[in-house]
């Protein structure tokens, strides 16, 4: 079932390198006075999912709905005899029955796909699952990266469980060496994080005739539609796909998946309309997660505080024949470094792209790392980082921001390593740098201008929950002279104009350029239409304050809705795209974070978080800085909760769910302040990934500073803070 | 609300059928009118607990789905369901409820918070046949035409949603706290909202929005 070896990320996250600016001379170049850019906007469609009246595909209902269930295997490895659909076919309300594993096949993990039915209901659908006779033949198994890597360990994966990337190197490690005055080596870990998106991966299918639409919970409708459209061996063009609200996905959803194609083959069997959505251990287990990482590290220091060598070995897990892939180290500058990296697989669900893909975990160990150094020269943190930042520039501003970070945050009160407050709450400070790329291109869109003066702007992407519609009816207002309220949206469906999948924080780059440049041109197309009645060149007409007139006389001219009236029966139509010169790719951004740590109990808490964040050009103020809160709390959950637990003897998730698997909420949250660094000659550029990078960089740190001993592996439990500390009294840790 | 068994006219299992009825432990049955009635009527006795069971009509409800009625949002609904199905998935499934969304099914994540006689529930760690002759409020009852609650119209304005998949939850519990404590802390509304979970992250504007809710302002 599991496609060994294949690579899994997907380029929906690669970075697109663009230039660091924005063009001034674009002929859609973004208006220098901004009069709903960079504001705060509430989000167009708050109300309806205030309400609850916003659909989801989860809540489609079609007539004649029947409910779809997988069965899964039992087994972290085995291969399948044999697999017998009739005692469920046979069953009430099962209306179809399909086959995803085949005889002979095998199953990498508890919980990859074997089989799935459809029925009436959703309880008939469960029952007739579990009656599917399924014999395995068990076979031998790897349960963690530990099993994997022993020398003796049965050889699971074809090709072997280890699969050793080529060596990074550059400078002379020797030389780096030799120049250092103190030497570290250390190994540091982290964690597997699932995404618990909380509107699970599914869908509804519907057919009519070879015509096959789809209601998925997905972050790329037109790639959903062609991976329907492959798998099943159909044209794209009987394909739509529909996403009108998602529940979230961070970097999980893209395409039809396995249970996409599945629920599609249900429908046509059974030939009436299906619904599959996955439930909350399905999800834990199958939907992606983002790899474990782990580094053996030695570096050196020089004794005036300067980055002279790094050597590590590195090595993770991205589950069943998944990569495990991130970047180290992270940001700064070791002029001598060499870097062999380990893929370890093991027998669990496989890592998608989550969120900011390997840079959480490149950005814990290098910042860890950064602060024990900083610590052997003596030499406070932030001026021991920007000795050693690349240089700065519009995509790397880390020395100023920390600057005024540090000063904002007060870092100046910040105690050497170890809280010498008596009792048992200590408190510390810490901090953490991230990058990140963005950048995107590609999409089209299309802008209609009524004659009743209403606005309709169509686009092929999707709104995962992060702001896209709003950002969309801010632009087309803004190019307008509009209101953000005059203009509809519609988006989320693969019939409107092609837009690329949402992953590595690229949709707002590649959208908003489309949008200005589309609805630019439609009001060129209504300029040229109006240009006798208003009396001037088309070129030489603007619009402004809900008036279309001539460029700096706005007492010439139309209102809107008079402009729009002499269009007579004839809408302007455009249909247009993304243009070079309005977006940009490269973040960068720090963050800061206090924490208090009872030595009694081992339990840290977050009392605050700075975040110092760019991401070029502000399209809405209200919706970044939201962006920058929720990436910041899931930095929480990495840091000090969340983890994905396999049993060693069963490799079984024991925290398949939500009161175990632990995800923030509302008392977790600490006081969190946020500086958005407005680049708007930059252009555009996403949000999505940076503020989740830091975080737990940050926090881990802090709690180091709170307690003098070092955790070098996250989630920062209770346990492993009071190891820690029972170490260090015992003498035993640096 | 802890009986899975529940009287039923006998024969009658179609929804289109189906009628609200009146509660079997009503003012006038008594043990007695129970014990006289099982010799006439051929019921599996051991099953029924003779406070809650109309004897005369009284069947084991289930294992196949049967009518039933929920008064839901001051309105009588009849869905067809099977002991097992939850109160969430029975509005989701068979009405067009679809407000209270399934996240994690198993009572920890809030995202299903529903009122039962005034007090928050959990729709998807509640049967609906245990919550038949229950006052049932949904995120639904709440917007009045395109009015939103004061509620929701603050977690708006605050942007505390964000992918909404959470949001009716997070408004359930927050209108559940102001009907209660009028102007909380933000101690107060921390706790009170510790029963959800939000994964994108908005708990700092739903808080925000939450404290800005005024009780004097509230509808």
């Amino acid at each position: 079932m599991v496609p060994v070896n294949e690579a899994t990320t997907g380029d929906q996250v690669a970075e697109v390198n663009l230039p660091a600016t924005a063009n001034p001379n674009s002929p859609f170049a973004w208006p220098k006075e901004r009069r709903i850019l960079s504001t705060s906007v509430n989000r167009i469609d708050g109300p309806l999912k205030v309400a609850g009246r916003a659909k989801y595909s989860y809540d489609i209902k079609r007539p004649g709905l029947l409910f779809g269930r997988i069965l899964r295997s039992p087994h972290p490895h085995a291969r399948i005899t044999s697999i017998d659909l009739a005692p469920a076919l046979a069953m009430k309300g099962v209306k179809a029955a399909v086959t995803i594993a085949k005889p002979g096949g095998k199953v990498m993990y508890v919980g990859d796909e074997v089989a799935a039915v459809a029925a009436a209901t959703e309880d008939q659908a469960r029952d007739a699952a579990r009656a599917i006779r399924v014999e395995y033949e068990v076979l031998p198994f790897l349960a963690s990266v530990e099993q994997a890597m022993r020398p003796e360990a049965p050889t699971v994966f074809e090709g072997g469980n280890v699969k050793a990337s080529q060596t990074e190197e550059e400078g002379s490690i020797t030389a780096g060496f030799a120049a250092a005055a103190h030497v570290i080596e250390q190994t540091y870990s982290t964690q597997v994080q699932t995404h618990v998106s909380l509107e699970t991966h599914g869908c509804t299918c519907e057919w009519d005739g070879d015509k096959l639409t789809a209601w998925v919970s997905t972050q790329a409708v037109h790639g959903t539609r062609e991976g329907f459209a492959t798998s099943l061996g159909i044209p794209q063009a009987n394909v739509r796909v529909i996403t009108e609200h998602m529940g979230g996905g961070f970097g999980s959803k893209f395409g039809p998946d396995v249970q996409g194609i599945a629920c599609a083959r249900l429908a046509k069997d059974a030939k009436a309309p299906v619904q599959l959505m996955l439930d909350r251990r399905e999800e834990h287990l199958a939907s992606g997660n983002r790899p474990s990482a782990h580094a053996r590290i030695k570096a050196g220091v020089s004794a005036d505080g300067m980055l002279t060598a790094f050597e590590a070995e590195t090595w993770g897990t991205g589950g069943a024949g998944a990569s495990s892939g991130f970047p180290l180290p992270y940001i700064y500058t070791f002029p001598n470094r060499r870097r062999v990296h380990k893929d370890v697989y093991i027998n669990a669900g496989q890592q998608r792209a989550m969120r900011a893909p390997g840079h959480p975990q490149g950005c814990f160990i290098t910042e860890m790392l950064m602060d024990e150094l900083a610590d052997r020269v003596k030499m406070d943190p932030i001026e021991f980082r920007i000795r050693n930042l690349p240089p700065q520039a519009p995509n790397a501003m880390w020395r100023e921001y920390f600057k005024v970070g540090a000063s904002k945050f007060g870092w100046d009160k910040r105690h050497a390593t170890g809280d010498p407050t008596p009792g048992p709450v200590k408190r510390g400070m810490g901090c953490a740098a991230n990058r990140w790329g963005g950048g995107g291109r590609g999409t089209q869109a299309q802008c209609e201008i009524l004659p009743d003066g209403g606005v309709v702007v169509r686009c092929g992407t999707q709104d995962l929950g992060v702001g896209t519609r709003t950002l969309i009816a801010i632009i087309a207002a803004e190019t307008l002279g509009l209101q953000v309220k005059d203009i509809k949206v519609e988006l989320g469906d693969s019939n409107y104009p092609f837009s690329g999948g949402s992953g590595g924080s690229t949709t707002a780059p590649a959208v908003s350029p489309a949008i200005r440049v589309t609805v630019s041109k439609a009001l060129q197309e209504l300029a040229t239409r109006v240009a006798p009645a208003i009396g001037v060149a088309a070129d030489q007409i603007t619009a402004g304050n809900g008036r279309v007139h001539a460029k700096g006389t706005p007492g010439k001219g139309l209102s809107w809705a008079d402009a729009c009236k002499r269009l007579q029966t004839t809408p302007v139509s455009v249909n247009a795209g993304w243009e070079p010169g309005l977006s940009a790719s490269g973040s960068s951004g720090v963050q800061f974070a206090e924490v208090s740590v009872d030595i009694e109990t081992g339990i840290a808490k977050v009392d605050r978080i700075l975040c110092v964040q760019d991401c070029g050009l502000i399209v809405n103020q209200l919706a970044t800085e939201s962006q920058c809160i929720g990436g910041m709390v899931m930095g929480v959950g990495y840091a000090l909760y969340e983890d994905r637990i396999l049993d060693r003897n069963t490799a079984t998730m024991v925290n398949p769910n939500m009161e175990w698997y632990l995800v923030p909420g509302m008392s977790d949250i600490p006081k969190i302040d946020i500086m958005l660094m407005n680049q708007p000659e930059r252009g555009v550029i996403g949000i999505g990934e940076p503020p989740t990078i830091s975080t737990a960089a940050a926090i881990a740190n802090a709690v180091a500073n709170a307690i003098g001993v070092r955790v070098r592996s996250i989630p920062l439990t209770p346990q492993k803070v009071l190891t820690a500390l029972e170490g260090e009294r015992a003498g035993g840790t640096q | 609300m802890s009986e899975h068994t529940r009287s039923r006219p006998a024969g009658e299992d179609s929804p289109s059928t189906a009628h609200a009825e009146p509660s079997a432990s009503g003012p006038n049955f008594s043990r007695r009118t129970f014990l006289r009635s099982v010799g006439v009527a051929p019921v599996v006795a051991a099953a029924i607990a003779p406070e809650t069971a109309d004897a005369q009509t009284a069947a084991v409800v289930g294992p196949d789905a049967a009518p039933l009625t929920l008064t839901i949002n001051g309105q009588k609904r009849t869905v067809t369901v099977e002991p097992r199905t939850t109160l969430l998935d029975a509005m989701r499934q068979q009405l067009e409820l679809t407000g209270a969304k399934r996240v994690c099914d198993r009572g920890s994540c809030g995202a299903c918070t529903v009122m039962i006689d005034k007090r928050t529930a959990y729709a998807c760690s509640v049967l609906a046949v245990d919550a038949e002759s229950a006052d049932i409020r949904t995120i639904e009852g709440l917007t009045q035409g395109t009015v939103l609650h004061p509620v929701q119209q603050a977690i708006f304005e605050k942007d505390g949603t964000m992918c909404g998949f959470c949001t009716p939850g997070f408004v359930m519990s927050a209108v559940a706290l102001l009907d209660k404590i009028p102007n909380p802390t933000a101690a107060q509304a921390k706790k009170a909202l510790d029963g959800n979970i939000c994964r994108c992250g908005t708990y700092v504007r739903l808080l925000e929005g939450v404290l800005s809710v005024k009780g004097g302002a509230r509808g």
